[in-house]
């Protein structure tokens, strides 16, 4: 069996005649920490939402588990629970309050008793250090305490991967340590995630591979080791130079 | 013994069968036990409602006729109403089997439906204010004369106008109004039938009323059926037998007793001024207070329905318009576009009128009335629900489809609830609309609050205080929905 969570193949995006991604082929292996770096407008989260189809590739395939998820008979619902994502501006559900949003797919989707998901939404609320506001709406938590109920939410599914879009660009600085201290703990538990992130720090300590993205093009492909010391092209060098 | 007794019985079995025979051919004739008449109870003392006490009867000189007929055939009647121009549609819907409402049998009438006899021969009437000596035909000219649309009453008008010359017909839907109106010196006359003057004359001690002498084409009442009604002759017979044995001169003596001396009685010229001002008296609708009240629930009940079905309805035209699917939005894109650009009203009519000559399903009033509204505030509804939609953020559908929650349960739990909220003062604002149109549906005989108010104010020959009364009631049932309404979004915001 491929170990394989996600393939993609000659993937192309284009917004009319912008070409945002370009013959993007490659691999997300199960456990890995994947980092998506790039200058802005390189593409990085056309990319990743085009893994759980939020966009419709323009040509090219994407697998999951070896399943052409591109094609029309596909329940794209059915993946998605599997595949879930994380915002950069979380996109909690207002009209609920933070054990709702947490509890509300694993019940609806997923068919969970509701006694149950509630005891699991709790866990997870103490996971992320946020236990005491699960009766508070939205409204009233802090950038950095949404993201962190986001990442709850997104647990709570039990999903096989997570996809990170810009998780700490729309937070205070002050807030942004806790959010990837979370997120650090959680790449510990071994889970997948592919991360598109500007923070520079904690990709090359947290992640186990980089992906550069430039043009819409996959532009190197290589450990974080060799990314940040070595770097193959001139456009990732000038990107580490203006970033570090 | 025996055989004298069994004679007897024999003999009073045959008249019997004789004369039982007559009610079998009147029920079967048309396949029914129940007769429908349909009136128009806002002209007395031909038909009115008798409201004191919060009780509701139509009663009337049209009324006792078709009682006394009812006996005679030996039917049971059920009495219906609408406005005076919604009658031959109704029976040409057959919604009812006849009109007894004063009406005349005119040629244009007869096109359309079949008369019986004449009962009653009624004398028109000039109405003007005391001061303005107008009298006669020929004083009307240059001047402007109010009648009620649809009567014979203005088709003699018309016959008047040809005659002398420069008269301007104002044509208004009720007698109260043109009464209003001569009052309010907008019109300078109105030609109305002389029972009706009388008691207009006798409330409005300002006006006065002089019998047209002679009008070829008399105007008088008969009673009109669907065209080839089986019930025209059984009637006929039946009158001709009340104008013989005297009953029809015993009703109309009843109803229309002070007639006869009406000219003298009441056309003294004497000069007193028209009093300025309004002149209200409230105490002169307190006993029908109760009856106006009744129309609340209906009214209640009529807008909470149609605001409520039109919620549905206006999401799944919204859910049309959103979804992509191009026969959908094209259906919905239309079909906003043509009840909002056609009169409410018209749409009312129709689908009130047509609906049981399109599919034999004889609608009743209120759900005629509730679907139209429904259908009417669903255009309206979905463009504002399309437009709460549209102002959710989107990342709350990427949110909600990147768990994989279903279209469905997405836009129930997720979207919905937040659009609602945003557009809840479009709402309100909608509901209030609908309860205040509400009144609308009277056109179509359900007695509502306005209606019930007209009723009143038709009954007493008054205008303005059973309407004020009904504009406070209306006034009071807005400012209680807009205080539910502001308690509801409180609840809403306890998340902001």
């Amino acid at each position: 069996m491929n170990k394989a969570i996600i393939r993609t193949d000659l993937l192309c995006k284009s917004f009319g005649k912008l070409e945002v991604l370009q013959d993007i082929s490659t691999e997300i292996n199960r456990g890995e920490v994947v980092a998506i770096l790039g200058p802005s407008g390189s593409g990085k989260s056309t990319f990743l939402r085009c893994i759980n189809l939020l966009e419709i590739p323009t040509k090219g395939k994407v697998y999951f588990h070896d399943d052409d998820i591109t094609l029309p008979k596909t329940n794209i619902a059915q993946i998605r629970q599997r595949l879930v994502m994380v915002f950069q501006h979380f996109n909690l559900f207002p009209h609920m309050t933070v054990l709702q949003n947490i509890t509300y797919a694993p019940i609806k989707v997923k068919g969970l008793d509701k006694k149950q998901a509630q005891i699991k939404g709790l866990e997870l609320l103490e996971k992320v250090g946020l236990a005491e506001k699960a009766d508070v709406y939205p409204a009233k938590l802090s950038g950095g305490q949404k993201q962190r109920v986001a990442i709850a939410r997104a647990l709570a599914m039990e999903p096989e991967m997570i996809l990170f879009d810009e998780p700490t660009s729309a937070l205070d600085p002050e807030m942004v340590k806790d959010v990837l201290e979370v997120m650090r703990s959680l790449a510990n538990t071994g889970i997948t995630m592919a991360i598109v992130t500007h923070e520079m720090g904690f990709a090359r300590e947290v992640a186990s591979r980089i992906m550069f993205l430039d043009k819409g093009r996959l532009a190197e492909d290589a450990s974080p080791k060799d990314f940040f010391v070595h770097p193959q092209c001139d456009r990732a060098k000038q990107f580490l130079e203006k970033m570090l | 013994m025996k055989k004298r007794r069994l004679f007897l019985f024999t003999i009073v079995l045959v008249i019997a069968i004789i004369f039982s025979n007559y009610h079998p051919t009147i029920a079967s004739s048309v396949g029914k036990e129940t007769l429908t008449m349909i009136t128009s109870p806002d002209y007395p003392p031909y038909e009115f409602y008798e409201t004191k006490g919060g009780e509701r009867q139509i009663v009337g000189f049209d009324i006792d006729i078709a009682n006394y007929i009812k006996k005679e055939l030996g039917f049971k009647l059920k009495i219906t109403q609408s406005d005076f121009n919604g009658l031959i549609p109704a029976l040409q819907a057959n919604r009812a089997d006849f009109v007894m409402a004063g009406m005349t049998p005119t040629p244009q009438r007869r096109e359309n439906v079949d008369f019986s006899i004449i009962y009653y021969e009624a004398k028109d009437t000039i109405v003007a204010a005391k001061t303005s000596n107008l009298k006669k035909p020929e004083d009307l000219s240059g001047k402007i004369v109010g009648v009620q649309l649809g009567t014979i009453q203005e088709q003699n008008a018309k016959r008047i106008s040809q005659k002398v010359a420069d008269i301007q017909l104002k044509r208004l839907n009720k007698v109260p109004e043109i009464v209003q109106e001569i009052k309010a010196g907008r019109i300078d006359a109105a030609i109305v039938e002389a029972t009706v003057a009388l008691g207009y004359v006798k409330a409005n001690p300002d006006l006065l009323f002089n019998i047209i002498p002679s009008i070829e084409n008399t105007s008088g009442s008969a009673i009109a059926f669907p065209k080839g009604s089986q019930l025209v002759e059984p009637f006929n017979n039946v009158l001709r037998k009340m104008k013989n044995n005297g009953e029809l001169e015993r009703l109309s003596k009843k109803w229309f007793s002070a007639t006869s001396s009406t000219s003298e009685a009441l056309s003294p010229n004497s000069s007193t001024k028209i009093a300025d001002g309004l002149n209200l008296d409230f105490r002169r609708i307190i006993p029908d207070i109760p009856y106006i009240l009744q129309g609340i629930p209906l009214t209640l009940l009529f807008t909470l329905s149609s605001v409520f079905f039109g919620l549905f309805w206006g999401t799944a035209l919204s859910f049309f318009k959103i979804s992509g699917i191009k026969p959908l939005g094209w259906f919905a894109n239309v079909y906003t576009s043509i009840f909002r650009g056609t009169p409410l009203l018209l749409q009312l009519s129709l689908i009130y009128f047509a609906t049981p000559q399109l599919t034999g399903y004889n609608i009743p009033a209120l759900y005629a009335g509730v679907l139209t509204f429904t259908l009417n505030s669903g255009a309206y509804m979905s463009e504002t629900i399309r437009g709460g939609i549209q102002a959710v953020d989107k990342g709350q559908f990427e949110a909600a489809m990147s768990m994989g929650v279903t279209y469905g349960m997405m836009m129930w739990d997720i979207i919905l609830p937040q659009a609602l909220k945003n557009i809840l003062p479009a709402l309100v604002n909608e509901t209030i609309g609908l309860l205040k149109d509400s009144s609308l549906v009277a056109t179509i005989g359900v007695v509502e609050i306005l209606r019930s108010a007209q009723i009143v104010g038709a009954n007493k020959y008054i205008y303005f205080e059973p309407l004020l009364f009904a504009g406070l009631i209306y006034y009071a049932l807005v400012i209680g929905l807009s205080f539910a309404a502001s308690a509801l979004e409180r609840k809403l915001r306890k998340s902001d």
